[in-house]
């Protein structure tokens, strides 16, 4: 049966067979049922609950061999119902002395299987004393389980397990300086290194010693290993000595040891990362990295900067990857022109799969620490010619913003510019730059030779042939611009120029149609057109978006180790620090951009993407954004005009109470919005909350909402048609949070139960709330989480969607040809099938689009649909009403317009197919303004609001999550 | 596993025996890997595993293979692919480290070999047969 599985057959027919052979008499027929249980089955499945009472039969039983097969079949595959009826029994073995080691020793890391599952069944009264008896065990193979089972136990709750801790270091005293082991767990020479690993990594999670004594012991046993550890001949002696003592040094980071023994640590890392082995070289670098991150050993550390560079090139790719982390790390303003300088020379010699990384993070360095911004936009500009495939967007477009607000940057980089057009073979991306910075301050070079308007115009003209549609766009706004800066005018160039716009005006492309009608249009409107194009305001200092991805990144890499949590303590300190930067700095130039051209204020809004009519006289035709939704900054710096920056409409909205908060046409805006809310409620979140619900629909953890006082975390579980969330509320101060309140508003289809929110938040506490969620009826509507609580004097308000939303019931299902074609032949027609074209899809790959199903658990079948350009996805949905529901989903897109695309649903239910078809297609398009509302908190700073909000149009429903989602439905 | 396969393959002899694998399975992943002749063996661990034990984790796995086939070559692993589970079983659990010394993990595995052929096959083979007809 299990060669018919391994062929990727069913097997369902014999479920039951291999589960009624658990409970046979006969040692091999047992044997042949665990086995093909433990294979066949996952831990979901239904038929094993049937398996539990034969299991624990076996458990209890008296016969040694059956109990290891049973604790073998729950480690591997045991679920929570399993721990909920086994954990104690499972306990009794691990401590009774009956036993043998080898049923003992399985016991505990069964434990720790059910432990994972179901922390609760675990954590009893008098269980830590029980295990700090099972320390003393001087067998080293139940010794080694246990501590992989304390390991666990204490990285969940360090606080029941202190009287662990004595007995650890007393393990390691025997282990590295008694030596006191039987010969046969002895390796190489070492005595068993995996325990003294697993003893130190246990440790490690408690936050520091207090106890003079045993602190003393272990660090004299530390020492010990830190000094006696030396390279030697044999490999396999030389592996564990070194996992010995890089555990060692991991600890010794962990404890903050003093200055002395620090610096001897990186001494001896340094030495690492100079010798022959590999290994070591690579494990050198990383713990080197990781001291970085812990404590202030930098000084130190620069020492063998040279060395470090020298990894660079290192034939491993592994290694090479390290030195870059490490280098990344290390950077500070002293040293990071060398690094900043080597890491550019090395990128014409790194590999490809290196070199998107090496580009983003020289460009984040010479962000950071850039001497002088020349010097910045040197390294960019040389950055996008030697990488230009490998630079993001975020790159090119944080130059722009670094030229655009510093007036004594402008010369120098249209020069630079200049400069890089001349060369004979350069990258788009290169062109893009050039031809924006040329555009805005050609004109501030037109003395010098070469660079008159119609040379510069020539010279980018030449590129244009070879360019993608995008930087077409680009090049348009740029002619427009140096025709307006060419005073007196110039006849023949602005022919030149208007023979180009008259030819994209019949561009396919509506985005360079637009631009190309615009411009012509508007260049002949003569001394208007210097205003209309007058140079861009400049951009509100916000945070770079490059940093703030490699502060995602760092921030997403959770991880348990508690080294790895005090580093994400800085970094989400780092981030309250520089948020609040552009906070204070923005008013002046918001208002300045105001006074400068007060007549253009009926421009200000977007009428594409707010859906207001604006009928406003002949400037409205002339309104030069671009309706395009894009989810990246490009919408700030593609408007090619300088009527209106973001920051204009923000400001704005406190004087015209209709256009109100504005299109908010992508996240940056959210940001650009925060100052004028400043005025009125000092408390802003951090990170943009529309995005943070995003990530959470795609993920069951993580943080949901965040500002300097509070963090609200989540995790979920999903099971069928019931969910089961945690809210984390954390206090971020050193004073108490008051008033705490938290209020669902569930929609019809889910009942939820949210446990008593307690009304005080201690100081540096955090706060787990659990919430029950029942889906009764497929639906998309989404549970509005209404949060308040009191600091000070502010008192704060938000209103968070929480992601318990239709894909959450979802099980990914896997169907093969002959299951599908006949369901999806018996479901015909409306109301359970039903097909849409949709228009105006999100530009993405087939690869991409699947992926974003998978991610939704739409199981993503290949294969199934001969032809290529289209994807079959299934999956099960689970509610009250519905039970358990196949849903089947094809997809036929256009592989010659990736903008539009077919979709077919079925399901055996009418709602639950609308839904689904709906759900989907709001995860294909991109809706700018109902994705990312601006932030929900101070709801009072809305201006008149209408009382009878009506949907899309009033800014009310944009900013209000539940409301705005009422109006798309 | 054929991605693995590439990547592994690509590697010179004298690098380093890690590999991150974020891209392959998922983030915060490594692959340790060792290779003797012709045998590779890889293991896969996430960042709460020192990597160096699980270097020595193989090499004891490679010596316990080693006592139990005598010289072992891949044709023993293809031939006695239970056996090889069972050794593996033994050692890891649940994907934690069970047991590291080898003799101790030979013991059991000849004790559950013992028992394995003290009940004959045949019957076994006969009754499930019979008991398919019986449906």
């Amino acid at each position: 049966m299990l060669y018919i599985y391994m062929l990727g057959y069913d097997v369902d027919f014999g479920h039951m067979e291999a589960v009624s052979l658990i409970s046979a008499p006969k040692y091999p027929e047992k044997q042949v049922g665990y086995i093909v249980t433990s294979c066949l089955l996952n831990e979901n499945h239904d038929f094993l609950r049937l398996a539990i009472n034969a299991v624990r039969n076996d458990i209890i039983g008296r016969n040694e061999t059956f109990q290891c097969l049973a604790l073998t079949l729950v480690g591997n595959i045991g679920g929570r119902d399993f721990a909920e009826s086994l954990a104690l029994d499972v306990q009794k073995l691990l401590i009774s002395s009956s036993c043998r080691p080898l049923v003992r020793k399985k016991a505990a890391l069964c434990l720790l299987r059910l432990f994972r599952k179901n922390p609760d069944v675990v954590n009893v009264d008098g269980w830590s004393d029980r295990m700090a008896q099972l320390l003393d065990e001087r067998d080293l193979g139940v010794l080694t389980s246990s501590m992989s089972l304390l390991v666990a136990l204490v990285s969940n709750d360090h606080d029941s397990y202190w009287s662990c801790l004595p007995k650890c270091v007393k393990i390691l005293e025997r282990l590295a300086r008694n030596q006191d082991v039987p010969q046969e767990y002895t390796y190489y020479g070492i005595p068993s290194p995996w325990l003294q690993v697993k003893t130190m990594r246990a440790l490690q999670y408690f936050p520091t010693i207090e106890d003079p004594n045993t602190r003393r012991s272990l660090f004299e046993v530390l020492q010990r290993i830190l000094m006696g550890t030396d390279v030697v001949k044999n490999v396999n002696k030389n592996n564990a000595s070194h996992a010995v003592l890089f555990e060692a040094l991991a600890l010794v980071m962990h404890l903050d040891a003093e200055k002395e023994m620090m610096s001897q640590c990186v001494a001896l890392l340094g030495k690492f990362i100079a010798v022959r082995e590999p290994n070591i070289r690579y494990l050198g670098l990383e713990n080197m990295s990781r001291m970085l991150m812990v404590t202030d050993v930098l000084d130190i550390i620069k020492r063998h900067q040279a060395q470090i560079i020298t990894s660079l090139k290192d034939p491993d790719i592994s290694i090479r990857r390290r030195a870059l982390d490490l280098l990344y790390g290390m950077c500070d303003v002293s040293n990071a022109k060398d690094i900043v300088e080597e890491l550019l020379q090395y990128l014409s010699t790194a590999d490809f799969a290196m070199r998107e990384e090496l580009a983003l993070k020289a460009a984040i360095l010479a962000e950071k620490f850039a001497p002088d911004l020349s010097w910045y936009v040197d390294v960019i500009l040389q950055l996008i010619d030697k990488a230009g495939d490998f630079v993001s967007d975020d790159i090119w477009f944080r130059v722009v913003q670094f030229v655009t607000n510093n007036e004594d940057l402008q010369p120098y980089a249209a020069v630079k510019a200049r400069e890089y057009l001349d060369k004979p073979a350069i990258h788009e991306t290169v062109v893009k730059v050039s031809a924006y910075i040329l555009g805005e301050y050609s004109h501030l070079l037109a003395r010098r030779p070469g660079c008159s308007p119609k040379e510069i115009f020539s010279i980018i003209h030449e590129k244009l042939p070879t360019v993608s549609t995008s930087t077409i766009a680009i090049l348009l706004s740029t002619y427009a611009k140096i025709l307006m800066h060419t005073q007196p005018p110039d006849l023949e160039l602005q022919n030149q120029i208007w023979a180009i716009f008259s030819k994209y005006e019949g561009c396919i492309d509506v985005e360079i149609q637009q631009r190309a009608v615009e411009y012509f249009a508007l260049s002949r409107k003569g001394a208007a057109l210097s205003d209309i194009l007058a140079e861009m305001p400049k951009f509100p200092e916000r945070q770079s978006a490059l940093i703030k991805k490699a502060e995602d990144t760092e921030a997403d890499a959770a991880e348990q180790s508690a080294i790895k949590l005090r580093a994400q303590q800085q970094t989400s300190n780092a981030l309250v620090v520089t948020d609040q930067r552009p906070a204070n700095g923005t008013p002046p130039v918001t208002q300045l951009s105001l006074v400068k051209m007060p007549s253009m204020s009926n421009v200000d809004h977007n009428p594409a993407e707010q859906g207001v009519s604006q009928a406003n006289g002949t400037l409205s035709v002339v309104d030069p954004q671009p309706s395009r939704p894009s989810d990246d900054n490009i919408g700030d710096l593609l408007v090619p005009l300088a009527i209106e920056g973001p920051p204009g409409s923000a400001t704005l909205s406190g004087h015209s109470p209709v256009f109100g908060f504005g299109g908010a046409p992508n996240a940056e805006d959210a940001l650009a919005i925060a100052p004028v809310e400043e005025q009125i409620n000092t408390v802003q979140p951090i990170g943009n909350i529309a995005e943070r619900f995003h990530a959470l629909c795609l993920k069951d953890s993580g943080v949901l909402y965040e500002d300097p006082y509070i963090q609200i975390g989540i995790k979920a579980e999903w099971r069928v048609h019931q969910g089961r969330l945690v809210l984390f509320l954390g206090n971020k101060n050193t004073a108490p949070l008051v008033s705490v309140q938290a209020l669902i508003l569930p929609p019809s289809h889910l009942k939820m139960e949210l446990s008593l929110v307690p009304e005080t938040i201690p100081p540096r506490a955090q706060v787990q709330c659990p919430l029950e969620v029942v889906n009764l009826r497929p639906s998309r509507d989404v549970a509005v989480l209404d949060f308040s609580y009191k600091f000070g004097t502010n008192v704060v308000n938000v209103k968070l969607r929480l992601p318990a939303i239709l894909n959450k019931f979802f099980q990914p299902i896997t169907v093969s040809a002959e299951e599908f074609f006949p369901q999806w032949r018996s479901l015909s027609g409306p109301p359970l099938k039903l097909q849409e074209v949709v228009r105006g899809v999100r530009s993405m790959s087939l690869v991409e689009m699947a992926n974003l199903f998978n991610s939704f658990r739409l199981m993503v079948c290949p294969g199934l649909d001969p032809n290529t350009n289209n994807l079959i996805a299934s999956t099960t949905f689970y509610s009250e009403s519905t039970r358990a529901m196949l849903c089947l989903v094809r997809i036929e897109t256009d592989p010659a317009d990736r903008t539009q695309l077919r979709m077919t649903v079925a399901s055996g239910d009418p709602t639950l197919t609308f839904e689904l078809k709906e759900f989907i297609k709001e995860q294909l398009i991109s809706i700018p303004t109902a994705s990312r509302a601006p932030s929900p908190v101070s709801l009072q700073a809305q201006p008149a609001e209408p009382p009878q909000p009506l949907p899309t149009s009033s800014p009310a429903a944009l900013s209000d999550p539940g409301a705005m989602l009422a109006g798309l439905l | 596993m054929r991605r693995i396969y590439a990547v592994l393959c690509s590697r010179p002899e004298s690098v380093c025996n890690f590999i991150e694998a974020e891209s392959i399975s998922g983030p915060d992943t490594r692959f340790v890997y060792k290779h003797y002749a012709t045998l590779y063996f890889v293991f896969l661990f996430d960042s709460s595993e020192n990597e160096l034990t699980m270097l020595d984790l193989i090499q004891v796995f490679a010596e316990t293979l080693e006592k139990c086939f005598k010289n072992v070559c891949e044709l023993d692993l293809v031939f006695n692919y239970s056996k090889m589970h069972t050794i593996l079983d033994e050692i890891i659990f649940g994907g934690q480290v069970l047991e590291t010394n080898s003799s101790e993990v030979m013991k059991a595995v000849e004790e559950i070999s013992k028992l394995e052929t003290a009940s004959s096959a045949l019957s076994l083979v006969h009754k499930s047969v019979s008991g398919w007809r019986s449906r």
